[in-house]
């Protein structure tokens, strides 16, 4: 079936068989391979991206209920001239090891501070149970999430 | 995946169409994060998916002159936002937030987790204690039915194979009703529960307990009321003494099992603890009132 979608601000589309899930057209179909396959059931949270303003699991989303909606995956949050200061926060504390959980703990991060901007420590960690890392033990992702919000909201006020 | 295809229609008659039609090889889709993760893992024999998020009347929660009503297609993330439930049935949000992760309430409905009905439903204690019905489409069109009904066991409701659920409905009388939800899992994120428990009453001018409710699950074939433990607080004064009485009575209402996540005894202590805790803080906003 044709899925069209708008894809980190692009018109995309692509003939794919019913039973694709979102995840799998980005990947395969659309060449976006920023979101992993880790799990497959909704238990890793690298697959996340945003759907309409929403985060979700697009390991569970069939690519037919995107169709017509819009999607943030990785791959829109930098612009060609700079990271997006979630990235950078990441960078500067080194707050990645192997980096695989990175793709869907940055979306979860952004649809928190997109919501939220300051978030409270609690706050984090509730938005980030849904996403496993097997490295880090999470305190600088934390760490790196309030820095880029202060950050966020710091231009938001115009300083 | 084994491949199937997939139609959205816009009407419940359409979609209850397609599924007598197709019988045993169509498959109801809301949310997918217990159906696609049951057709990844068993692969069965489907080879339709029906989704029903399209249909309007699955769709939206809002005031209506009996009450609430919640589409069986909300999705937790949109039922923790919003003003209604917020204001009159905040369990029930409490309740969705417990519920998986954000990815996972971004996605499932709450009409799909009452429809896969296995007996730790997060959904089903709140809804319980404040007594919901639910709408249930057929090809004779569409009927109520209380929610206590419509569980009948692990993964049974009395849903017949073609039939939808349309919405949950919360009586008027019972929107703002002093309630309390707790779940207790394993971790604090994203687990099952090994036990979940609401409890909901109101307090008369002469401070006496009118009306409780208890709702437990995980402890049971199905989420259960715990009528003999309501009977034991009905009329009375709160106490301490009272309350722990009745928490003492839901332990021998229900009847959980040893299972890899925690052995029935473990759970029974689940089961004391937060029925006293639940009716504790349910008469602590009654009394505030
Ligand atoms: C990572 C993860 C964590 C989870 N954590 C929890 C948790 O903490 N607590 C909890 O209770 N559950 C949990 N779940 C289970 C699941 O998310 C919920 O049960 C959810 O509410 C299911 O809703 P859905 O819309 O995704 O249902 P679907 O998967 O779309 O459907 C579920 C079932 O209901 C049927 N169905 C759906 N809608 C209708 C309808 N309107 N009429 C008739 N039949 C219908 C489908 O055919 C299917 O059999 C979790 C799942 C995942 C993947
Ligand atoms: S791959 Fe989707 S949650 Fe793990
Ligand atoms: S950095 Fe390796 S899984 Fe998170």
């Amino acid at each position: 079936m044709l899925v069209k979608l708008k894809v980190n601000g692009e018109l995309r589309q692509a003939d794919v068989p019913p039973e694709t899930t979102l995840l799998k057209m980005l990947r395969e179909d659309l060449g976006l391979t920023g979101a992993k396959l880790g799990c497959d059931v909704g238990d890793c949270g690298t697959c996340t991206v945003i759907v309409d303003g929403d985060s979700l699991n697009s390991c569970l989303m069939l690519a037919a209920k995107a169709n017509g909606r819009e999607i943030t995956t990785i791959e829109g949050l930098a612009t060609s001239a700079d990271l997006h200061p979630l990235q950078k926060s990441f960078e500067e504390l080194g707050a990645l090891q192997c980096g695989f959980c990175g793709p869907g703990m940055l979306m979860s991060a952004k649809n928190l501070l997109d919501k939220n901007p300051e978030p409270s420590v609690h706050e984090i960690k509730d938005a980030l149970s849904g996403n496993l890392c097997r490295c880090t033990g999470y305190t600088k992702i934390i760490e790196a999430i309030q820095d880029a919000g202060r950050e966020l909201s710091g231009a938001a006020a115009g300083n | 995946m084994r491949p199937f295809d997939y139609v959205a229609p816009a009407s419940a008659q359409e979609a209850v169409a397609l599924l007598a039609e197709h019988g045993d090889h169509a498959k109801v889709l809301a949310g997918g994060t217990d159906l696609i993760v049951d057709l990844k893992h068993h692969a069965g024999n489907v080879s339709l998916l029906v989704d029903v998020t399209e249909i309007p009347e699955f769709l939206g929660i809002e005031e209506t002159d009996e009450g609430l009503r919640i589409g069986s297609a909300a999705k937790y993330g949109e039922i923790m936002e919003h003003a209604l439930c917020r204001e009159y049935t905040p369990e029930i949000v409490a309740a969705s937030h417990t519920v998986g992760a954000v990815q996972t309430r971004n996605l499932g409905t709450i009409g799909g987790n009452l429809v896969t009905c296995v007996p730790s439903a997060d959904s089903a204690p709140s809804l319980l204690v404040l007594d919901a019905d639910v709408t249930v489409a057929g090809t004779d069109g569409n009927r109520r039915m209380p929610l206590t009904d419509f569980f009948v066991g692990p993964r049974k409701t009395s849903l017949a194979p073609h039939e939808l659920l349309v919405d949950i409905r919360i009586p008027k009388a019972n929107l703002g009703k002093p309630s309390h939800f707790l779940k207790f899992g394993l971790r604090k994120g994203q687990a099952l529960a090994l036990v979940n428990a609401a409890a909901a009453l109101w307090l008369d001018d002469k401070g006496a307990i009118t009306e409780p409710r208890i709702a437990l699950g995980a402890v049971a074939p199905k989420p259960v009321r715990c009528p003999k433990a309501e009977a034991v607080i009905a009329g009375k004064q709160p106490s301490d003494e009272l309350l722990k009485e009745a928490a003492e009575m839901a332990v021998t209402e229900c009847k959980p099992i040893d299972d890899f996540r925690a052995s029935a005894n473990y759970r029974r202590q689940l089961v004391r603890t937060m029925t006293y805790r639940c009716l504790k803080r349910s008469v602590e906003i009654a009394s505030q009132r």
